[in-house]
């Protein structure tokens, strides 16, 4: 039911070198899902998040400092591996240090025909976010029309915005399948699904999901749910991971990762001033926490998830080093115990020591079945 | 009602046979490459020097890293969940298991059934586990037993910073180097994988009793080190090696 998605996400280079072949459209490569992808797309060119490999490398080292975290790294691992080389571009809107390093180093060594830094701020909760933002995708979109030479109408970004719109509630009703006593999906297929959204036409992507949720309600897994699992945390493409889990007792229910719901969760709310429209909607989007601050937002959010999707037990999970995780997890970790739901602590390198992680994921789903076991 | 456990660690087997929570009998011996087949042959052995039959045992629970090698168990369970559940036997007022084994430190925080509340596991650094000492004993060229033991005759701190095992043995030859007595050495090793295992500790919490368990607990001068590091004292089984095999036993008496 998931094969295309998985094509998708296992073949991504693929997917977009026929695009662009059978669109004659350009592809833009961006760092983080804080870039208001609908300029883009309005502008006839399709956004594609760049993501690592999961596999070892010793490329890198030359070009970013070590204290970086695996995944920028590896995303950068891949730039200079030449397997980006039909991006006609990259972009960054502001977020944390490690993946701006990554876009920098990129510029600067492995040159593309465009490139931009949106300059999105980091403090979002103050009341001039809105204004500052508006006017900071104002610049970027006339920065794409001189790039490809074609004035985007507010017609094709209303366009852009009804599909972005679309895939989002779509990707909700998706979620929706998970709030099952017997979900109707694994944690490792809405993975594939919202990994192969940050990479494919959102208008082909919106189509194979309406289909997949056509035929969702009759289907059967047929198998134990489990401990329902929450994973919080950075980046997270790391399927195997995911598998792993998946195979040892329990079911990922909900996410709360930018390859998860951070990215689709909120919707722009349209009004006449499309460009405030977006800047709304990247303001006020579930946060990340390199912007969740001085209140953080995102703890509610998580809670309520967890309540929503009827969660036994959360796993946070951060990439080695990443600084804005590490500022929220112990906020996160107390709430959630608060709340009943107990947490396991890991961290992801590229790749991960899946034996380790194991005997620490069985501990932990024992401490849930203590019952049977004594 | 009898009941085995066995814990097939990185380096050594251990087997309980338990009748009722009276042990029968302990075994040990090297996991080695052929794993499998030691622990088959391992708990074989048990059993004819029990004079007791396979049929007569109504669970087989397996722990450790390679309890999925162990095909004739009935049962699986992690050695987190064996070693808290094994400690709070022996120790009715244990809160806290430590368990230091071959390569791998745990810090386990239990209630007085011996059910897990929150554990860690140490991850970056061999630093903090058992083949260390067996490494820095082999660069002292000392016995593993008498590299425990002179290391209390030493009164001296030397701080050691690597946070890795091949670093620190750099660290101890630089020592050696500067003709350090081995004593010396041998307590600031110690104290360098007392100060890693409590650094994991901290993350769940200490409360009394503490409990060390694992091969480990066996090295004196290890135990001299974590005691000052923690500041508290420590209960230590006389078997502290079989504690998961036997926690795997008892969970095998349900």
């Amino acid at each position: 039911m998931f094969e295309k998605f998985i094509d998708w996400e296992k073949n991504r280079h693929k997917y977009a070198k026929d695009w662009k072949k059978r669109t004659g459209g350009k592809v833009v490569g961006y760092f983080c899902t804080y870039v208001p992808e609908e300029i883009l797309y309005a502008g006839g060119i399709l956004p594609v998040r760049i993501l690592g490999s999961h596999e070892p490398q010793d490329i890198t080292e030359p070009y970013i400092f070590g204290m970086f975290c695996p995944f920028c790294r590896d995303c950068l691992a891949q730039g200079l591996q030449g397997r980006y080389d039909y991006l006609d571009g990259i972009m960054i809107s502001q977020s944390c240090l490690h993946i701006r390093q990554a876009f920098t180093s990129w510029q600067k060594h492995i040159p593309v025909d465009f490139d931009y830094y949106l300059y999105m701020p980091n403090k979002v909760q103050s009341k001039r976010a809105y204004p500052y933002l508006r006017g900071e995708i104002a610049d970027f979109k006339k920065a794409v029309e001189e790039w490809t030479g074609k004035e985007i109408r507010d017609s094709e970004i209303d366009r852009a915005i009804e599909i972005y719109n679309k895939n989002r509630r779509l990707m909700k009703n998706l979620y929706e399948f998970r709030k099952e006593d017997n979900p109707k999906l694994t944690g490792l297929e809405a993975m594939e699904v919202v990994i192969s959204n940050q990479m494919t036409d959102k208008e082909e992507h919106n189509k194979a999901l309406e289909e997949v949720l056509k035929n969702l309600p009759e289907r059967d897994l047929n198998r134990e749910t489990g401990v329902r699992l929450m994973i919080i945390g950075s980046e997270d493409d790391d399927t195997e991971f995911i598998k792993m889990v998946e195979s040892i007792g329990a079911t990922f229910v909900v996410d709360d990762h930018c390859t998860g719901t951070r990215y689709f969760w909120n919707e722009v709310i349209p009004e006449e001033d499309r460009l405030m429209a977006l800047a709304k909607r990247y303001i006020d989007r579930i946060p990340c926490p390199s912007k969740d601050w001085e209140d953080r937002l995102r703890i509610p959010h998580i809670l309520n998830l967890a309540k929503e999707f009827k969660v036994d037990g959360a796993i946070i999970i951060q990439q080695k080093f990443c600084d804005p995780h590490e500022l929220d997890i112990p906020a996160i970790k107390k709430a959630l115990e608060e709340n009943g739901i107990p947490t396991l602590f890991l961290e992801f390198d590229v790749t991960v020591p899946i034996g380790q992680f194991k005997i620490r994921c069985e501990a932990f789903f024992e401490m849930f079945m203590e019952e049977d076991l004594f | 009602m009898v009941t085995a456990g066995i814990d097939l660690g990185a380096k050594t087997i251990k087997v309980i046979i338990l009748d009722n929570g009276n042990i029968l009998i302990r075994k040990i011996g090297l996991a080695g490459f052929e794993s499998k087949k030691a622990a088959e042959d391992l708990f074989n052995k048990a059993l004819s020097d029990t004079g007791i039959k396979k049929e007569e045992i109504s669970e087989i629970v397996a722990t450790g890293a390679g309890k999925e090698e162990v095909e004739f168990a009935t049962k699986k369970v992690t050695e987190v969940t064996a070693g808290a559940k094994g400690a709070v036997f022996l120790f009715p007022s244990a809160k806290t298991v430590i368990d230091v084994g071959a390569e791998e430190g745990r810090s386990i925080r239990c209630d007085e059934t011996g059910k897990v509340i929150d554990f860690a596991v140490n991850e970056k650094c061999a630093a903090g586990a058992g083949a260390f000492t067996e490494a820095m004993a082999r660069a002292l060229e000392v016995k593993l037993e008498e590299f425990g033991r002179i290391s209390l005759k030493s009164t001296k701190t030397i701080p050691m910073n690597a946070q890795c095992a091949v670093f620190a043995e750099s660290e101890v030859v630089s020592l050696l180097h500067a003709k350090t007595p081995k004593e010396d050495i041998a307590r600031a090793v110690h104290d360098a994988i007392a100060s890693r295992i409590t650094s994991m500790a901290r993350k769940v919490g200490f409360e009394k009793d503490i409990v060390l368990i694992g091969g480990v607990a066996r090295n004196a001068g290890f135990i001299d080190s974590l005691k000052r590091e923690i500041d508290m004292d420590i209960l230590i089984p006389e078997e502290p090696e079989f504690v998961c095999a036997l926690g795997a036993a008892l969970i095998g008496k349900k």
